[in-house]
């Protein structure tokens, strides 16, 4: 029933497109993993460098789309929600069975994965002599695995949402009404509050100094961090609502579908940060611009949720 | 190079080869177009229905005896009127009027014009109605479709109902709905609410069914349980219900066209391919020149790459406007067959502007996945080509 769906339909299309082109990719990286080799200046060398461009260009095309793809995945979920009984938003839609919030959670894992991937041929094809090219199709190789496995999750979980058994909405899921308080570390709302801002001013120290391992950990720990204070404190005021608290509902129209911009924020800069600290080995400007990038992302992600509150409080005199 | 000199080659090229790109320009802007025409009638058919649904009441309870609806007490109102959470509770006065010559039905809605909310409903509905002349003549607004039927028979200002107590009531004309409320409205007949229980033999102590106001949503699954426990023969349909309804009907058309339209870009995608595959002589040694000039292969395949981006954004932007003028200033001519009926009377429907991103978004990715899937080989194979091999 569900695959009544534009959206849904549109989905699949396109990610099957996308799975056999990079299934076309695999045809021709393996060989080039297998006997790749600068020095040599062989027939099959060459060859095996022409392949290479064709390789890189089916793959940086293809995960280009898969970025575009995660939105729109999103968006799709949260058409779903007026389909299935008691659901209405997103958070619905993913826990109608097992599969959903893994995929979600496999998704964002791929596209860090893809963006590594990305800066990575980008380095490659910057450098003379090619030197991370193996490496690269390595890594390759781990993300056709995963996005394989992704693509027939998505089968699994789309064509197992059941249209007649009601699902928990967002607010029982997220509630305010759940036993013990659902912050890690059991912090109060304003130490995490707290823990929130310092972590963004060590993000901006990291990245101020290119210090990689502790950009690496603060970003980290700030996507970990940013996401609860998001749910249990920014939410309410976005939602303008106390008792409020769904990372989904923001994603709607309701809300000027701010929270695309919410969590794409924090994970690119998240993304960039981790990025960073990874490519810190290879010093250059790659390594600079990506500290710049996360700097701005995760700037821009506290600008967004800090306007909410501050906002709300002009507006109405007080604090939620 | 610098930007400039970069897009006046782009150009050039575009313009030498435009023979080869003019085919795949023609067709890309074909299937954008036939895409978004469809998805933009099927969008501004939703926003209509689903804007007209926003104001309808969130829970409708009717009496029924045997699987069949009957006409509902109105001393339930009192009684749901006290369940916490309910705003507001309203009568509803329908039926339907089997209008003989044409054996067509007409929707008849009966409207209390003292009552605040529908007074404000019909002053909107209607701009430039005079409420007092509507409230005094005791006259009724009727739909587009309507209208065309009774102009067809020369009931131009009035019409003869015949009630079911074999009296026959004269009710003058004193307008027509709005073209935007085509949808929902066409066949509908506005009168007011003594009018429509004499013609559809509905007693005073009675209504077709009535509508309850629940405006917070977390309020609804309770109100609904009570309502539930409250009478034992009745229905409730909640307006979740019908959105879902909608939404499915909706879904349904879309969904059976894009199935069909997957083999349509299969073979668009072919068509390119083969289109790309082969090379011109001319082009060949052009790719040459590049590489014996100091190109690298890298940089000949951005090149033949920003040369297709060129003829696929291009087409899309084109297929996009002529979509966009077809549907809305057009009102797409025959495309909107597909989505009406024939039941009952024709539906002059107005296709209200309306553009989500979500659709545009959603086209995009139809149409650029494969298109880029389709160009990527035929572009690496001529970004490979060796440069002496083909000057010679």
């Amino acid at each position: 029933m569900i695959f009544l769906s534009n959206a849904v339909i549109v989905f699949l299309l396109v990610e099957a497109l996308l799975l056999s082109l990079l299934l076309l990719a695999l045809y021709h990286v393996i060989p080039i993993i297998r006997h790749w080799d600068f020095a040599d200046t062989s027939p099959r060398q060459y060859a095996l460098e022409k392949r290479s461009y064709l390789a890189q260009l089916i793959i940086f095309f293809t995960l280009a789309f898969k970025i575009a793809l995660l939105p729109y995945f999103a968006y799709m979920i949260d058409g779903l929600s007026l389909m299935v009984p008691g659901a209405m938003c997103a958070a619905g839609v993913l826990g109608a069975n097992d599969y959903g919030a893994f995929l979600l959670g496999l998704k964002v894992a791929i596209l860090f994965g893809v963006g590594l991937w990305i800066i990575l041929n980008r380095r490659d094809l910057q450098a003379s002599d090619y030197p991370y090219t193996r490496l690269k199709y390595l890594l390759f190789l781990a993300l056709f695995a995963l996005i394989a496995f992704e693509s027939a999750l998505d089968w699994l979980y789309l064509s197992s949402i059941a249209t007649t058994t009601p699902v928990s909405c967002c607010s029982s899921i997220y509630g305010a009404s759940t036993l013990g308080s659902p912050i890690p570390f059991g912090l109060s709302k304003e130490e995490l509050l707290i823990l929130f801002y310092l972590l963004y001013a060590l993000c901006l120290v990291a990245a101020l100094y290119s210090i990689g391992w502790i950009s690496l950990f603060a970003n980290a720990a700030l996507i970990y961090i940013g996401y609860y204070a998001v749910v249990y404190f920014f939410g309410l005021y976005i939602y303008e609502l106390p008792t409020h608290q769904c990372p989904f509902c923001m994603l709607q129209r309701e809300y000027g579908y701010v929270g695309y911009a919410i969590w794409g924020t924090l994970l690119l800069g998240g993304f960039f940060g981790i990025a960073s600290a990874l490519f810190a080995p290879l010093h250059g400007s790659t390594t600079r611009a990506l500290y710049r990038l996360s700097a701005l992302c995760n700037t821009l992600f506290v600008l967004i949720c800090s306007t909410y509150v501050l906002r709300y409080y002009f507006l109405n005199g007080v604090w939620l | 190079m610098p930007a400039k000199r970069l897009i006046d080659l782009l150009f050039l090229l575009l313009y030498r080869h435009r023979r080869k790109h003019m085919g795949v320009f023609l067709l890309s802007t074909l299937i954008v177009f036939v895409l978004l025409s469809f998805m933009l009638t099927a969008q501004s058919l939703h926003h209509t229905l689903f804007s007209a649904l926003e104001q309808q009441p969130d829970f409708i309870v009717q009496k029924v005896r045997g699987g069949r609806s009957v006409d509902t007490p109105t001393a339930w109102m009192e009684e749901f009127a006290r369940i916490h959470g309910v705003e507001r509770v309203a009568p509803r006065l329908f039926g339907r009027y089997f209008y003989e010559p044409n054996e067509t039905h007409f929707t008849l809605i009966g409207i209390d014009p003292f009552e605040a909310q529908s007074s404000k409903f019909l002053e909107t509905l209607v701009a430039g109605l005079d409420l007092k002349c509507f409230i005094a003549e005791d006259g009724m607004l009727i739909g587009e479709g309507v209208k065309a039927v009774l102009d067809h028979h020369h009931f131009f200002d009035y019409y003869v109902f015949r009630a079911p107590d074999r009296s026959k009531i004269e009710v003058p004309i004193m307008g027509t709905l709005p073209r935007e409320a085509a949808v929902l409205g066409n066949d509908a007949v506005l009168l007011s609410a003594e009018r429509a229980r004499t013609i559809l033999g509905i007693a005073h102590d009675h209504a077709t069914d009535i509508a309850l106001f629940v405006p917070n949503p977390l309020e609804r699954d309770t109100v609904r349980d009570k309502l539930i426990m409250a009478h034992f023969d009745t229905r409730i349909i909640a307006k979740s219900e019908l959105e879902k309804l909608y939404e499915r009907l909706y879904n349904y058309k879309g969904a059976l066209f894009l199935s069909l339209f997957t083999a349509v870009l299969l073979s668009f995608m072919m068509i390119l391919y083969a289109r790309y595959q082969g090379l011109h002589g001319s082009e060949r040694r052009e790719i040459a020149i590049l590489r014996a000039v100091g190109w690298s292969i890298k940089e000949v395949l951005s090149l033949k790459l920003l040369e297709n981006a060129l003829v696929a954004f291009g087409a899309f932007a084109l297929g996009f406007v002529l979509s966009y003028m077809y549907v809305f200033f057009l009102q797409a001519p025959l495309l909107r067959e597909v989505f009406m009926g024939f039941e009952n009377l024709r539906v002059h429907l107005w296709l209200q502007p309306h553009l989500e991103g979500a659709t545009l978004i959603t086209v995009a990715l139809l149409y650029f996945t494969p298109f880029m899937a389709a160009v990527l080989i035929p572009v690496w194979r001529a970004a490979i080509t060796e440069p002496l091999e083909a000057m010679r």
